[in-house]
Parts: structure tokens; sequence; C-alpha cells
């Protein structure tokens, strides 16, 4: 077998792996292992690698905002600001017509903006949010599907971890990314939120209206989230500006947010403590996967698949676009059943060269940022693609009383959304770059 | 018996967990502290603070007003045992990132070997990855190199993730014990990932 041959069948074994319940991680890992261990003949090649592979993975300068942005996360939830967000937003349009789901959607979005992290907004807005739906007669479904995939506005919406990994595999600029996910996750917001209008006037019972809130109680509602306005523009704007980098930025948010969480009352030696073991939780799953994939993705590298692949592809001849957009639903259908940050580890380094390598009509950089939003976005929708979305698994274990069928019937026509603002995504790569330099 | 062993591993996991939080919060504390100093060495480098009070300016700048010298480095070193301070709390309440729906449909007891075969998997892994770290960092305190600006030995960054990164091999190798009776005795030990009580 030549080394070509192993690489290449490398791929159906990780899979097999992860689909026998191995943690995505460790299957990357054995299968890195195991393919040095095939391709030189023995063990050796790939324990030297390890005498330094996990430390340089674990010390990385730029992954130390993963773990600073969960902490922001946690912070921000026990700082109480999830449920600012959501009074503010309800004041302003609960009394329309879906409303109150239009609220949900919107304070989701402003969670996003100081959350890097999908599974957390998911979490925080739907102990939130979903009591208030279930209050005004809401439809379950309706109710879970909303906030599933308002859920995902955490990572479309920067800061978002899923991007930072992304930008660190592409050799990206990470503040560049962020601001080009602006817009998009700006769209992905409205999106939703024309989705459950829609939803209301389709199916007129299934969703009651707020009572209408006065002009001055709605600013001093408006004016209890000042500082989710502050922290995301101190961390957003202070790595775009060129201020400080983006691990600092992440930083002075984690800080931000804590201290908001300490005059809020929302900060205790408990609740600190719980920040930590939940942070402790996510970070290491995350960084167990971008260790893995580090290992299997320098086998893989090793054999030249990611290259030859590449060529492969190109030889063929195919119209970009339509490369492009098989990509894409590679990604949509691997979303059914794998979490977004796997996906990213996994596939990224092969079709990244691949995608490069073909003609768009537009700089390489440019590619890279538009294609890094297109798979940001289908990989989110990954999250509530039925059966294995896990915003949807989230949200419907807090509500005993909506069947998960009723959950997925709903969720679709938030994918529809999502899948309506790839094809407008690809169609006009204008919406991603024109805040590009 | 096994409720007072469980309970000491899973403490001892925890104390990692919170541990590396407090390292993480420092890590925050002194980017924020850099930022801060970077910022103000800044303004007093300014023309307009040097012309109205250059005495001042040069003292502050003198006795330390600035960036902190090697934050970078810091950073580096303190989020990498932050993380392997982490791994063994996700591991004891399997935290990692699987996908359940084509095993979903297995039966009970095949469930728990594949679970014992995956768990001891892990621990091999964990194991490997700690003898690895601590090989690594033979050859560095052989090799004397320094790190760049503050020019400590690099192995002493080595030598701080070595000592979490056996304590997760430790946890994984328990928890494959765990997975191992849970197996053979056919009901589970562990039943809430987060509990105590089985």
């Amino acid at each position: 077998m030549s080394n070509l041959e192993v690489g290449i069948l490398s791929f159906p074994a990780l899979l097999v792996l992860i689909f026998l319940r191995v943690p995505i991680g460790l299957a990357m890992f054995i299968a890195g292992y195991a393919g040095y261990w095939v391709v030189t003949g023995s063990p050796s090649m790939a324990m030297a690698r390890l005498k330094s592979a996990s430390y340089s993975t674990f010390s990385n300068y730029s992954l130390s905002i993963v773990p600073m942005f969960l902490l922001m996360g946690y912070f921000a939830t026990i700082g109480g600001l999830s449920q600012s967000l959501f009074r503010a937003a309800a004041a302003f349009v609960g009394h329309r017509k879906g409303g109150i789901g239009i609220a949900a959607i919107a304070s989701c979005a402003g969670f996003g903006a100081i959350c890097g992290s999908s599974l957390a907004t998911a979490a925080t807005m739907g102990r939130v949010a979903l009591p208030e739906l279930k209050r005004y007669g809401y439809h379950g479904g309706l109710s879970t599907a909303a906030l599933a995939a308002g859920g995902t506005l955490g990572i479309l919406i920067p800061p978002s971890v899923v991007l930072v990994i992304y930008a660190i595999l592409a050799e990206q600029n990470i503040a560049t990314l962020f601001l080009a996910a602006l817009v998009p996750g700006l769209i992905a917001a409205m999106g939703y939120m024309a989705v459950i209008s829609v939803y209301v006037r389709l199916y007129p019972d299934r969703a009651g209206v707020g009572e209408r809130v006065a002009w001055g109680e709605r600013f001093r509602r408006l004016l209890a989230v000042w500082p989710v306005l502050l922290v995301f523009l101190a961390v957003v704007g202070g790595i775009y500006g060129g201020i400080f980098t983006p691990t600092e930025g992440a930083a002075i948010g984690a800080l931000g947010t804590g201290l908001v969480a300490l005059v809020n009352g929302g900060l205790t030696f408990r609740t600190l403590l719980d920040s930590f073991t939940s942070t402790a939780r996510s970070t290491a799953m995350i960084f167990f996967i971008v260790f893995g994939a580090a290992f299997y993705n320098s086998f893989l590298a090793l054999t030249q698949v990611p290259q030859s692949l590449s060529d492969w592809v190109v030889s063929l001849g195919l119209a970009p676009v339509m490369v492009l957009l098989v990509i894409l639903a590679l990604y949509l259908l691997l979303g059914c059943v794998m979490d977004s940050l796997s996906m990213i580890l996994l596939t990224v380094p092969i079709f990244y060269p691949m995608i490069l390598a073909l003609d768009f009509g537009m700089s390489p950089d440019h590619v890279a940022i538009w294609f890094g939003i297109l798979v940001l976005i289908v990989v989110e929708t990954g999250l509530i693609t039925p059966p294995v979305g896990m915003n949807l698994f989230i949200i419907n274990a807090m509500d005993r009383s909506t069947p998960m069928i009723e959950t997925y019937k709903a969720v679709m026509f938030f994918v529809a959304s999502d899948l309506l603002r790839v094809l407008l995504l690809v169609a006009f790569p204008a919406i991603t770059l024109f805040l590009i330099p | 018996m096994f409720r007072t062993l469980h309970r000491a591993f899973h403490s001892l996991a925890w104390l990692m967990a919170v541990l590396g939080g407090a390292v993480l919060t420092a890590v925050v504390l002194m980017i924020c502290l850099s930022i801060l100093g970077r910022t103000a060495s800044t303004i007093l480098h300014s023309a307009l603070v040097e012309g109205a009070v250059p005495g001042l300016a040069v003292w502050l700048l003198d006795h330390g007003v600035g960036p902190i010298r090697g934050d970078y480095e810091l950073v580096e070193a303190g989020i990498a045992f932050v993380i392997f301070a982490f791994l063994g709390w996700c591991q004891i309440t399997a935290g990692h990132a699987t996908v359940d729906i084509f095993t979903s449909r297995l039966r009970e007891r095949s469930r728990r070997w594949l679970q014992l075969a995956i768990e001891a998997a892990f621990a091999v892994a964990l194991v490997i990855i700690a003898l690895q770290l601590w090989d690594g960092m033979a050859t560095l305190m052989r090799r004397n190199t320094t790190t760049f600006l503050l020019q400590y030995p690099v192995w002493w960054n080595y030598a701080l993730a070595v000592a979490p990164a056996f304590l997760a091999a430790a946890i994984g190798l328990y928890m494959a014990a765990v997975r191992a009776a849970e197996a053979v005795l056919n009901r589970p030990l562990i039943a809430d990932p987060h509990g105590i009580d089985p």
C-alpha cells in the first residue's frame, strides 16, 4: 500500500471509530497514531512527535482565547445579562404578532455578541425565554425550535470560538474573520425573525401576544442592557481597531463580564467555582479534539492526501462554484451527526487547499474569509438539523411537555432560512467581504 | 468502599479544575494589567505629557509602568497548565464529544463492553501523552534552551504541565476500571456523570 492509499483509507476508518461512539478527539488521535505506524513501519515517529505535540497545542497563544471566551459566557449568564436582554427586547416588540418569539431571537443575537459558543447561548437563553414563550401560549415545537436556532447566533455573531479555530487552521487573521461574520450574523438573526412572523401567520393559533409596554419603561429596560453593549464594543471594537490582540480582547471580555456579574450580585464564591468547572469541561473537550485533529492532520500531511486530493479536484475541471456547493452539501450531511468544531477540524485541512486551488475571481485571502463564513454557517446548521442537532437536544431537554418530533417539524423552517442564507452568500460574496479592506 | 474511592477521584479532578480556573483567572488579570501598563506607557511617552510633567513621566516609566515583560510567554505557559489541569474533570464527568446515533440501538450489555474498550483506549492515550510529555521535558533539560524574553529554561513550562498530565492519566485509568466493573457487573456504578451516587 502506498502512503497515499493509507492516508485515504484512514478517513473511513476514522469515521467507523467515531460512529462507534469513540470520542472524536480520541478517534483522530488513534487514527493518526495507527497511520504513522503503518506508514513508517514503527510507532517511534508518532512517539517522537508526541514529546511536544500535546504541549504545543495546549500552549498555543491564539487558542488561549477559547477558555477565556467560555469563561466570559458563563460570567454573562450568572450576571443576569441574558435576562435583561430578553426583557428589553420583549418591551419593544412583545405586543406584536410573533413578538415574544422575535424578542427571543433578538436576545439570542445580543447574547451571541458577548458569548462565543452556541451551546452556551442556547442553554442560557433557553432558560430565560422558554418559560416566557410558554406563558404567552406559544406552541411547544415553535418555542423549542426558535430557541435552538437562536442559539446558533452565539457562533454566527462574533466573537466565535469556531471562527477562532478556523482562523488558526487557515492561517487567517482572527479580527478580519470576526468583522466578516458580523453582517451574515445579523442577516441570520433577521432571517429567523422572518421565519417566526411567517410561522405565526400560517398557524395563528400557535402564538399569543404580549402586553404593550409604555415607552418610558422600554427605555428603562434598554438601559439595563448597557453592559452587553460595552463589553461587545470593547472586545470586538478593540480587536478590530488593532488596540489589542484577540487573546487580549477575550481577557478584557472575561474581566468585564466578571465585574458586571460581581456588581449585579450574581458572582459569588459558589457560582465562581461552578463557572470554573463548566469552563473546564467544555475547554478540555475542545482542546482534546484540537489536539487529536492536529495529530491526525500531521499524519495526513505526511501522506500528502490534502495536496493530492486538491490536485485531483482541479484536474476534473469542474466549475469552482459546483465544487463549493458540493463541499457545503457534504458539511450539511455530516452536520446531521457531528458537532461543528469536530467537523471544522476534520475537514478544513482537506477542503481548504482544494478551495484555494480553484479560481473564484477573488484574491486568496478573500476566498479564505468567504469560505470560512460559509463553512461557519453550514456547520452551525448542523446544530439544528435532525436527528442529532445538539441545540435541539439542549432546548428539548428543558421542555418535557414538547415531543422531539414537534421540535423537528418546526425547526425545518429555520433550517430552510439557513439554506437560503447560504445560497445568498454564495451568490453575493460582497455581503461577506464589503467590510474587509 | 466504591463510593469513598469515587469521591476521592471526583474531588481530585474537581480540585484540579478549580485550580486551573484560578490560574486562568490569573492569566486574564495579568493580560489586563499588561494592557493597562502598555496604555499608560503610551500616554506617558506622548508629547503632551512629556512636555507638561517630564519628571513625573520619566519617574513612572523608570519605575516599571509599561506592559508586563514577556506577557506572551506567561500566557502560553499558564494556559498549557490550565488545559492539562482541566483534562481530568472532563474525563470523570464524561464530557468528551461523541456521536451517539449509531450505538443507541445496541443492547445495554454490549454498550457497556464497548464503553469499556473506549475508556481503556482513552486511558492508554492519556498515559502515552503524559509519558511523552515527561520525555519531552527531559530532552529540553539536556538542551538547556531558555525562553526568548524572560530567559528562564523552557523545560520549566513542561515541568508545570507534567503533574496535571499524570493526574489526568490516573483519572483515565480509574475511569477505565469503573467501566470494567460496570461491564462485568452489568449495572451502572456512576449514574449521573456529574453526581457521586451510583
